[in-house]
């Protein structure tokens, strides 16, 4: 993640090797060849590196082919100019950071949307798994929008705590308490990390008077225990096949503050300062500590991680359940493609703001 | 070689249902060198000579001074004529209708034959515009450019040869018009500075001609770049509502784009030296989706066919009122600039007209505007004929006396513009 690269055709800003976008303006680097989705991004680790863990998880981001054959406006299939607007009615050529995928695996998988009303995607994700289902990283951070260049702050946070959680060794404890605490430590870690990552992207930028800022939610699958740590209104639910689905969050805002002071989730959500949150990334950041939370997994289920572009058209766990459940059972089969369909939905709803759906699959008796 | 740089001012949010995309491109040049760096360089220097001149006697005395200090700024190797213009168009030097180059021996002979220009006759600058477009015509030069003095009213040719050879002309040569004393006509002037892309201004008094003319022929021979175009693509279904320079002067460009290929137009910008310019430009595009993000122009600044700097003007729609409902200062200031110098030529217009009422309503508009953007010297020239009461409410009362150059002043200068004060 740390290989020098070259600068952004578009913008100058420095850019990681292998990257598909530029984390500063998000023009396109390479031209990426369609359909890399289902090439073998799932990273098994070697026999060798799995004893320690270290570093042998990283994942592998891989976009979709943007729609439209490559170089083609999307609207009218004209070409596209150098500038990334099309020649004949000037839509501009969709970002890869409008809209991408990750699926280090087959059973965990992401999808990242602009959503529609919205002129830039400010979430942002970074997904890792260890193929034998073992352990599972999903992160989303949702920018801020009322802040400038908070879509830079989000991917950078999101990308720096997967990789902190990466390099993390898998817990050796056995027990669930010793799990928990070793995840609950990590991802406090890799919020810390993240949370310097936004204030870098506010120092790169001159210290700006608003200063990018971004939720942070992470949640870890090890073995049979899920344990999430969060900042902000991004959410984590735990989904399973049979039982009682559970928001395993507790979001960071106004909102919970006044249901807290006892009124109900729906007049709190009626409110228009529902969503004004209280903890968050970033060089204003008043406290960044997340609050954990933690799981046993006793049965098969959905492993949730979304930003509020999902959950504000689906917020009660039974509400979210209901809904996966039924996108599952018209053809969304894998992790990636109910978390396409969850955006896809949300978009049907308006998608009146960034989307973000991060799932895992959780099957104990595949272990 | 010249550089150039285009930087985009614009807010470019949308409401849903919005169509306007409006922009101020900054064009900025550095870099130009000299006049003739770019194939050859001409210039003709066009002396009213008609009887008036001698009304008073330093008026001719001045203008020969005039030309021979242009004479001094033109640099050796370009072409040049002098040309005395009363009925008709005469040439002073060289002697034969033709272009002369620049060496030491035509620069004396030339400052000689201009010390021997007399007056008498009529005004016929129409017939001047023809013969120096004659005479452009007889050199292959990158560079073209005149310099016109007159002193008076178009007398002594049919209505409609002005327009007739102004129509010629356009394109061919860029022409500086000065008027001295007050017997001219702005609008006339002001035709002639329009369709040839150069400066118009009053010189009221006769000392002042030839600083003027010697700030006038630096200012063409630091021209290195002979000729930029704004090229200007906008999407399928727009319409470019209008693109106008707004700094240093207005000038509407509309009506002359040219359109060079489906969805490009080019608009001529004459040649350049080190300077900046600024352009409005009014794209109404088709409305598009909340959210979507498009392309209203892309503006490039075009010399020999070669795109010298671009700048992108965008469309966003947002149903975000805090975003959409936001102007850009560059494009308020520079619409208020505007609407300035229309209404101070409407309102002199009017005081021209007798309708002192309507005179002193758009006036004190007009002295609001100027006091509101701190363009302190049109303020200047408008307290010259107004009284300004409260600059604040645009309340003013007309003067008793003005002198008519006062008045002539202020109506040649209205269109230059103060630039936006930019955050620093």
């Amino acid at each position: 993640m740390t290989d020098a690269g070259d600068n952004c055709h578009s913008c100058g800003e420095p850019v990681v090797a292998g990257d598909a976008f530029c984390e500063g303006c998000g023009s396109t680097l390479v031209p990426s060849p369609p359909n890399l989705t289902s090439a073998g991004a799932a990273l098994v680790p070697d026999a060798s590196a799995a004893g320690d863990g270290a570093g042998s998880h990283v994942p592998k981001t891989t976009f979709s082919a943007a729609p439209g054959a490559a170089g083609t406006c999307v609207e009218c299939d004209s070409p596209v100019a150098d500038d990334g607007f099309c020649s004949v009615c000037g839509k501009k050529a969709p970002s890869p950071r409008d809209h991408w995928q990750e699926s280090p695996t087959d059973w965990v998988g992401g999808v990242c949307d602009k959503g529609i009303v919205h002129a830039r995607n400010e979430d942002a994700m970074a997904l890792a798994a260890v193929g034998d289902h073992s352990l599972a990283v999903l992160v989303v951070c949702d920018g801020v929008t009322s802040a400038p260049d908070s879509d830079r702050a989000a991917l950078a946070a999101a990308r720096e705590a997967c990789a902190a959680l990466v390099a993390t060794p898998q817990a050796t404890a056995s027990g669930i308490a010793g799990i928990v605490s070793h995840w609950s430590a990590a991802i406090a870690g890799a919020c810390s990390v993240a949370n310097a990552a936004a204030v870098g992207v506010a120092r790169s930028l001159g210290d700006p008077v608003e200063p990018p800022s971004c939720t942070f939610v992470a949640a870890v699958l090890d073995r049979d225990v899920v344990t999430v740590g969060w900042c902000g209104d991004s959410r984590a639910y735990w989904l399973p096949d049979a039982g009682a689905p559970e928001e395993l969050t507790l979001d960071h805002s106004l909102g919970t503050e006044m249901m807290r002071a006892g009124k109900s989730r729906a007049e709190a959500e009626a409110d228009p300062t529902f969503h004004t949150i209280t903890r968050w990334l970033g060089a204003d950041s008043v406290d960044a500590t997340p609050d954990t939370a933690s799981k046993t997994i006793t049965e098969a289920g959905w492993l949730l991680v979304c930003s509020d572009g999902l959950w504000n058209y689906a917020s009660p766990a039974v509400a979210v359940k209901a809904l996966v459940h039924e996108l599952f059972a018209a053809g969304a089969a894998t992790s990636v493609e109910l978390a396409g369909a969850l955006v896809d939905w949300a978009n049907e709803q308006g998608g009146h703001d960034n989307i973000t759906a991060a799932l895992a699959r959780v099957e104990p008796s595949l272990r | 070689m010249a550089e150039f740089t285009a930087e985009v001012f614009q807010n470019e949010y949308l409401a849903d249902g919005a169509t306007d995309a409006h922009a101020v491109v900054s064009v900025a040049c550095s870099g130009a060198g000299k006049a003739g760096v770019t194939g050859d360089a001409a210039e003709i220097i066009i002396v009213d000579t008609s009887g008036s001149m001698d009304m008073p006697p330093t008026k001719i005395s001045a203008a020969r001074r005039a030309a021979r200090v242009a004479i001094g700024e033109i640099i050796d190797g370009a072409w040049f004529a002098v040309i005395s213009g009363h009925s008709i168009a005469q040439m002073v030097y060289p002697p034969h209708p033709g272009m002369a180059k620049m060496t030491s021996v035509t620069r004396a002979e030339a400052l000689t034959a201009v010390d021997r220009l007399r007056s008498g006759g009529a005004t016929a600058i129409g017939s001047w515009i023809q013969a120096a477009n004659e005479l452009f015509g007889q050199v292959s030069a990158a560079q073209r450019h005149a310099i016109l003095l007159t002193d008076g009213k178009i007398e002594g040719e049919p209505p409609g040869a002005l327009t007739a050879a102004l129509a010629a002309a356009s394109g061919r040569f860029q022409c500086d018009c000065r008027g001295i004393g007050q017997d001219w006509v702005v609008d006339e002037l002001r035709e002639i500075s329009t369709a040839l892309m150069g400066t118009v201004d009053i010189v009221a008094q006769p000392e002042d001609l030839e600083a003027d003319f010697e700030a006038m022929m630096q200012a063409a021979m630091s021209r290195g770049v002979p000729d930029a175009r704004l090229r200007i693509w906008t999407p399928q279904g727009s319409e470019v509502l209008f693109v106008r320079q707004v700094a240093p002067t207005v000038e509407d460009l509309t009506g002359r784009g040219e359109q060079t290929a489906p969805l490009i137009r080019e608009f001529p910008t004459g040649a350049w030296s080190d300077e900046s310019r600024d352009y409005h430009v009014a794209v109404r595009v088709p409305v598009a989706a909340v959210g979507s993000e498009r392309l209203a122009a892309r503006v490039e600044l075009v010399v020999n066919d070669e795109v010298r700097a671009k700048a992108l003007v965008k469309a966003v729609w947002s149903t975000d009122t805090d975003l959409t409902t936001r102007i850009d200062p560059a494009v308020a200031h520079y619409t208020g600039q505007v609407k300035l110098a229309d209404t101070i030529q409407k309102g002199l217009a009017a005081k021209a007209a007798g309708d002192d009422r309507t005179a002193t309503v758009l006036l004190g508009e007009a002295a609001k505007l100027a006091h509101d953007s701190g363009n302190e010297n049109t303020t200047r020239l408008l307290e010259k004929v107004v009284d300004v009461v409260d600059a604040d409410t645009g309340t003013v009362r007309l003067r008793q006396h003005v002198e008519k150059t006062d008045e002539m002043a202020l109506d040649t200068r209205s269109t230059k513009t103060t630039r936006i004060r930019r955050e620093p």
